[in-house]
């Protein structure tokens, strides 16, 4: 958008499918649906046969999964098409971690080029751009104080969900400071677009009506301003030499390569395929610190059942409360719990309130669990009586924590030495397991979920990490899908420890630059989609 | 949020995975169920023949039982009454439909006041997609035709004539998994959008009070942000086991 509207002639280059009508117009038609089938099936991701990934927890795993590791969709929009678009800011102490927090041992702890107050303009003109709804009255004195707003959001909060109130109660009774999540949702008709009518296939799912854009609002103004948009081109590498990019090598949908000559090469295919791209187009890497300090935001999930009543948390946009207390360092109680651990300090982040699972997933769950429960007859009735009663989804209230992420040199994404994907090129593989910091942090918050539920009133609580980990190897299946990723390509002001320069700038190539959360320096406790618009925005100005 | 549905989708991916293990002869030729001749069948199913399509039939009843199948199940229609035979074929022959009957459509179905039905027409597959479905699907056709056949031999040599107590035997042993991905199957066809062949007439949704799609109508502000009033339900069974399974696992 930015270098469109600058005059530059821009090529869009997408590997997916568009599966958008009438992009230039306010309400573009699409094929996506209310459809769990669809979505179960990566209608709009890489499919996992064709196109798998590696995940391992360490150099020494002896068994690496092959599959599905982190998969985002694949198409015109990203993974903007599916997400439930909560957009926090991130918080003053993530843009300056190591000045206001300090170091910690293992961790490659730095501060962001730029700070709160430097990047917050650039977050307004996005929550404007995209539309976002919330409230500032409702947010808590800690969030503003940590991340100060000078306006109100574009939108009001539309319906709050009847599972994230009964929730929000509870945190209330227990001393928590839940809000209004902010979401780029229109809570009314919003720069053409339609108010969202709540149909509840939001996170994972395509808006059949277009009431959440995304990162379609600024691929507009792009194609407005004269950029062209090629989807099914699949960049398999950047052309350069000496300091500069002279194009890069696009790989049709038949498998047909060609080039395409370009003065400037801007890539923003997400931390684990930007990552590959600059290792399969073998750029500059004096320091070998392509694709190191990955990190996902680590996911512990609580789940309270509801004998009473039916939560009905299949209306809605996902959930639509959120707290953030435990993004907190001062949390009551946190500093000593990490002193006990060896650490300086922890923090976990936002916790995202009341959602549920649907049918599909439903039943599958039972069907594992009946394997234990009635192991002599595990489907039949019993099956359908689960079904019915629905504990695990219309009687449950969902609780997702996002922890921080310290960047880890160890934690990365290289080449797979021995998988490829359908097109014979080498596949990513992720390198990956938490530290001291971030399992001290879930063992002193995992608590506070069970805590929250029971304060909601729920008849059982549990607390469940997402992944498996030294201390909860749950099982080989869980490696991490938080759909969070930053890192791999981060920003610094010194070529030894980062790849980009303080504007995305690749140090070895001076018209090279990465526009995602590749260049994170640190992943903050909030969701990071957001944050990765702001920084494209505010860099890409200086790029001009 | 994302987590409590990747849950489900990591198993089924592992599912799904099996197609990455198969050997590339099996590929080449990829056996179709139908090579054990049966006239009678043809016509009526893509893939299966009639005796394959009558055991999946029998044995997703006995996996999702209805009116006919368990007397307790009296007004709550099962895998039998969804049609997830249906599913099951269409599923295992969408790659010999055009467009391939694998994504259906949108962004609405006529359920929810749009006039016509846009999920009734498949969209077409990326050239990854048909590489992934093709090995995928292969994978299951070579377990159903092996899974049903040893379903039959369990069985004494005929599963569709075994007694119910004694089909539900053969399917708690579970040889080889197939009844595993035969119940995940038959899932999928009781509680998915009808355009993919089954949950016929909505029956499963109408069964676990679920509204499936929604749009373009949605839902109100107020059915949104209130409660739907007290809906009590006491434990009992296989419900009760799994409190106590999730009391147990909260405990450690
Ligand atoms: C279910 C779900 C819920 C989510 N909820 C939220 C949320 O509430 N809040 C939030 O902040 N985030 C959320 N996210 C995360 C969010 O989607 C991502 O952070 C965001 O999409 C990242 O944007 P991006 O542009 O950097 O990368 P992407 O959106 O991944 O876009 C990268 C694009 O590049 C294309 N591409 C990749 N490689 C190549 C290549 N070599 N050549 C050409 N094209 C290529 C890809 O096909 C893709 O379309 C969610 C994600 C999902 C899946
Ligand atoms: S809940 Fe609203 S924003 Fe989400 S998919 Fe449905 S209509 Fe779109």
């Amino acid at each position: 958008m930015v270098l469109a509207e600058g005059g530059h002639d821009v090529t869009i280059l997408e590997k997916g499918r568009n599966y958008f009508s009438e992009l230039v117009s306010a309400r573009p038609g699409t094929v996506f649906s209310n459809d769990e089938l669809k979505s179960d099936r990566n209608f709009a991701e890489a499919d996992p046969i064709a196109e798998p990934r590696v995940f391992r927890t360490s150099p020494s795993d002896a068994h690496p999964f092959v599959g599905s590791v982190q998969a985002l969709p694949q198409t015109v929009g990203g993974g903007a098409v599916h997400w439930d678009a909560k957009t926090p800011r991130y918080w003053d102490i993530d843009f300056k971690k190591l000045s206001l927090l300090g170091p910690i041992t293992g961790a490659a702890i730095e501060d962001w080029p730029f700070s709160y107050d430097e990047i917050a303009p650039a977050y307004s003109e996005i929550e404007t751009l995209i539309g976002v709804q919330g409230d500032v009255a409702a947010l808590p004195e800690l969030t503003l104080s940590h991340a100060p707003r000078s306006g109100s959001f574009p939108m009001p909060p539309g319906p709050a969900q009847y599972s994230s109130l009964v929730v929000a109660k509870g945190c209330e009774r227990i001393g928590l400071h839940p809000f209004p999540a902010a979401m780029a949702i229109n809570s009314r008709a919003y720069d053409g677009r339609p108010v969202c009518n709540n149909c509840g296939f939001c996170s994972d799912y395509g808006c059949p009506i277009v009431a959440r854009i995304g990162a379609l609002a600024p691929l507009r103004r792009a194609l407005l301003a004269g950029a062209e948009l090629s989807d099914r081109s699949w960049v398999v590498s950047i052309e350069w030499s000496g300091r500069r990019a002279t194009g890069v090598s696009v790989m049709d949908e038949s498998g047909r390569r060609h080039s395409l000559s370009a003065d400037l090469v801007v890539v923003g295919a997400n931390p684990i395929e930007t990552v590959r791209l600059a290792l399969l187009s073998r750029l500059p890497d004096p320091h070998g610190a392509t694709g190191r300090h990955l990190m996902f935001h680590w996911f512990t999930d609580g789940s309270g059942i509801f004998f009473d009543e039916r939560l009905h948390a299949y209306r809605g946009r996902d959930h639509t409360h959120d707290i953030d207390d435990f993004a907190d360092p001062d949390f009551p109680g946190a500093r000593k719990a990490a002193n006990a651990a060896g650490l300086p300090y922890f923090r976990a982040g936002k916790v995202e309130m009341g959602g549920s699972d649907r049918p599909l997933g439903e039943a599958q769950e039972y069907q594992q669990i009946l394997s234990y429960v009635e192991p002599h007859k595990p489907f039949g009735t019993a099956f359908k009586q689960l079904m019915r009663a629905s504990l695990l989804r219309d009687r449950l209230l969902g609780l997702v924590l996002m922890g921080e992420d310290l960047p880890y040199p160890t934690n990365l994404v290289d080449l797979d030495p021995v998988h490829r994907d359908f097109r014979g090129l080498p596949v990513p593989r992720v390198t990956y397991s938490p530290g001291r910091y971030e399992l001290a942090a879930q063992a002193f918050y995992m608590p506070w979920l069970t805590k929250m539920l029971d304060a909601a009133g729920a008849q059982v609580s549990i607390a469940v990490p997402q992944q498996s980990s030294s201390r909860f190897p749950i099982s080989a299946g869980n490696v991490p899908q938080t759909d969070h990723m930053m890192g791999g390509m981060r920003m610094g002001t010194d070529p030894a420890t980062s790849v980009t320069d303080a504007t995305g700038r690749h140090h070895q190539l001076d018209n090279v630059f990465i526009a995602d959360g590749s260049v994170f320096p640190s992943s903050g406790g909030h969701n990071p989609t957001l944050t990765i618009m702001a920084t494209a925005l505010h860099n890409a100005r200086q790029w001009l | 949020m994302r987590s409590l549905e990747r849950r489900q989708v990591l198993k089924t991916a592992s599912l799904a995975g099996l197609g990455l293990l198969l050997p590339p002869e099996l590929l080449r030729a990829a056996p179709s169920p139908r090579d054990a001749e049966d006239v009678a069948g043809r016509g009526r199913w893509l893939v299966f023949t009639a005796h394959q399509a009558a055991v999946v039939e029998e044995a997703t009843a006995r996996l999702i039982p209805g009116p006919l199948d368990d007397p307790s199940e009296r007004g709550h229609p099962g895998a039998r009454e969804a049609d997830v035979t249906r599913y099951i074929d269409t599923m295992l022959g969408a790659l010999s439909l055009s467009p391939a009957k694998v994504f259906a459509g949108g962004p609405f179905s006529n359920r929810a006041g749009n006039p016509s039905d846009d999920m009734a027409e498949f969209i077409g597959l990326t050239p990854g997609q048909a590489y992934g479905w093709k090995r995928r699907i292969a994978g299951w056709r070579h377990q159903y035709s092996v899974g049903i056949a040893s379903l039959d031999r369990a069985a004494g040599g005929s599963f569709i004539r075994a007694t119910a107590a004694e089909r539900d035997a053969v399917l708690a042993r579970n040889e080889e998994g197939f009844v595993s991905l035969l119940f995940a199957h038959a899932i999928e066809g009781m509680y998915s959008n009808p355009e993919y062949g089954g949950n016929a007439g909505l029956v499963g949704w109408r069964d676990i009070k679920f509204p499936g799609d929604v749009q373009p109508r949605g839902y109100s502000d107020a059915e949104v942000s209130r409660s739907d009033g007290p809906d009590r339900y006491e434990p009992a069974g296989a419900a009760a086991k799994l409190l106590n399974l999730i009391k147990i696992s909260n405990g450690r």
